[in-house]
């Protein structure tokens, strides 16, 4: 295959990796400091494109038009408002149910993000259609032989790439780190340490919500459309990136979120009869990795969470 | 020195496991002396240490941390009056490194140079933590665990020190060891409350002590009148 093509489906993949690496490190840090899985996340990414894009018309509504500008409010006020949302939901929904079966939590979370998914759809101005996502980054590109990088892309990839070591450096060598840690491994020692549980449990709610607030945005910029029902492949790509790499393990899902993107990757590239079966080809991969490693990859290394 | 912290125990009742309960219990234990609590498995010692600490929320009865009631507080504000724990099991983070153990037990204190104080002093006292600064804590020795679950208990400046079961599971020459630093800990005014089955490792160490059996205080008084009830001992812990 001509390097150029090859080099341009190995960028895209690495965008959808951080994207996916994004949206599974929340599943990951959920379930490390409460064992719970939360399957309202997929929709906290939606919700945060979808403000984002109202934050956006609202911006350009009143005459603001620097793009910059627009684009620095909306990841502001998408990121703030899910990392509410996510500690809300934990106060709400999930610490009251500690102590039931993690089935239970699992189901009242499902619900949750169906009342968000389907509140967007019916709240939001025509909420059922696709939305077009405005083009708030330079649209030039650089070509190197047949290998086009778009400057957008580069920026949101920089951008994910800075989020994603932001969280690890957050977790390996704070204060709030370490007690997520601590409260992941032993929340009763930690607890005997002084680490407050509670308040430590919605930091990582809203760390996790947070991020995936910036993955619906960084996904409606790449993509430049969003419609109400994207969490729902996001979500199930998110927590499939999460559970390969080994549940609870924060490098896991990073590997697991950017493996995803090169399975679907290879999907699109490989099967030549069409690249709409890349999401079978690397979801029956993922089901093959299962299979073979049912800790996940970074099992060994996961049993011990963080 | 420090001054230590005065915790009493009054008519405290736990329905907490079928096997494991505290019926109506009280106790004392002041500063500079190490008040120890005895009796067999099963007998209530560690129902009463979590009780303390919030972990298990007791039915009735109260629990004064220097005259106030801190029966229903967390037990990270529980902490935060002045109490460091040696849980039983020692309950290191494995995969935390032994620097970050220690970190966690100064986490409420805001003062990083007292912290890296702290820390040096307990490096001193076991040199050998301080060779293993980067390790995780699951790779150490049982003996270097329970080191590190002492220090651990030590870096917040404690007043008052709950200790659970610290020679459970350790060769005799550890437990001596952990003896002798859980003495020096007293010497520096520390309330110390320690909760064993060795019955005379114990009570050569404690100034007072109780006896706990079937949920209930059934014996008590300074190290030395319950050292002389042998019979009594003998009772309770089939003849050691």
């Amino acid at each position: 295959m001509d390097p150029g093509l090859l080099a341009q489906h190995a960028f895209n993949g690495l965008m959808l990796g951080v994207i996916y690496a994004l949206v599974a490190v929340g599943f990951t840090l959920f379930f490390g400091v409460l064992d719970v899985i939360k399957f309202s996340h997929g929709d906290v990414v939606m919700l945060g494109a979808f403000t984002a894009l109202a934050v956006s018309a609202g911006l350009t509504g009143a005459g603001v038009m620097s793009h910059p500008l627009v684009l620095l409010a909306m990841l502001v006020i998408a990121i703030t408002l899910m990392a509410v949302v996510g500690a809300l939901l934990a106060r709400l929904l999930v610490l009251p149910l500690r102590g039931a079966p993690a089935i239970n939590v699992l189901l009242i979370t499902l619900m949750a993000g169906t009342v968000i998914r389907e509140g967007v759809r019916l709240f939001y101005p025509q909420g059922s259609n696709p939305k077009p996502f405005p083009r708030l980054l330079p649209g030039g590109t650089i070509e190197i032989g047949s290998f086009t990088l778009r400057h957008d892309s580069a920026i949101l990839f920089v951008i994910g790439v800075a989020a994603i070591v932001g969280v690890y450096l957050t977790l390996a060598r704070t204060r709030l780190g370490l007690a997520i840690r601590a409260v992941a491994q032993d929340p009763e020692t930690a607890a005997a340490m002084g680490i407050p549980l509670t308040a430590t449990v919605l930091a990582t709610f809203a760390i996790g919500s947070a991020l995936a607030a910036l993955a619906g945005v960084v996904n409606g910029l790449y993509y430049s459309e969003i419609s109400f029902n994207l969490g729902l492949l996001l979500g199930a790509i998110g927590f499939s990136a999460a559970v390969v790499g080994g549940l609870g393990n924060v490098y896991g899902a990073i590997l697991g979120g950017f493996l995803f993107a090169a399975l679907q990757t290879i999907g699109a590239v490989a099967l030549p009869f069409a690249s709409a079966y890349k999401d079978v080809f690397a979801f029956a991969a993922v089901i093959v990795l299962m299979a073979l490693r049912p800790a996940g990859l970074l099992a060994e290394r996961s049993a011990e969470r963080i | 020195m420090v001054t230590g912290m005065k915790l009493e125990v009054r008519d405290l009742t736990v329905a907490y496991d079928r096997a494991d309960v505290l019926m109506s219990v009280s106790l004392e234990a002041s500063g500079g002396e190490i008040t120890c609590l005895l009796g067999a498995n099963g007998a209530g010692k560690s129902t009463l240490a979590r009780a303390v600490l919030g972990l298990t929320v007791a039915r009735a009865g109260t629990v004064l941390l220097d005259g106030e009631d801190v029966t229903r507080e967390p037990t990270h504000r529980i902490v935060a009056r002045g109490v460091g724990v040696i849980p039983e099991g020692r309950r290191v983070f494995p995969k935390l490194t032994v620097a970050e153990n220690l970190h966690t037990g100064a986490y409420l204190v805001r003062d990083r140079s007292r912290v890296s104080a702290r820390f040096d002093e307990v490096c001193e006292l076991f040199p050998r933590l301080r060779e293993r600064l980067t390790q995780l804590a699951g790779t150490l020795s049982g003996g270097e665990q329970a080191m590190l679950s002492i220090g651990r208990g030590l870096m917040g400046s404690p007043r008052l020190l709950i200790i659970d079961e610290p020679s459970l599971g350790l060769s005799p020459r550890f437990v001596k060891e952990n003896f002798q630093a859980i003495r020096r800990v007293r010497e520096t005014g520390v309330t110390v409350l320690l909760v064993e089955q060795n019955v005379h490792q114990t009570l050569a160490i404690a100034q007072r002590g109780y006896v706990l059996s079937g949920g209930r205080v059934s014996a008590a008084g300074t190290a030395e009148e319950l050292k002389q009830h042998p019979e009594l001992i003998a009772a309770y812990f089939g003849g050691h």
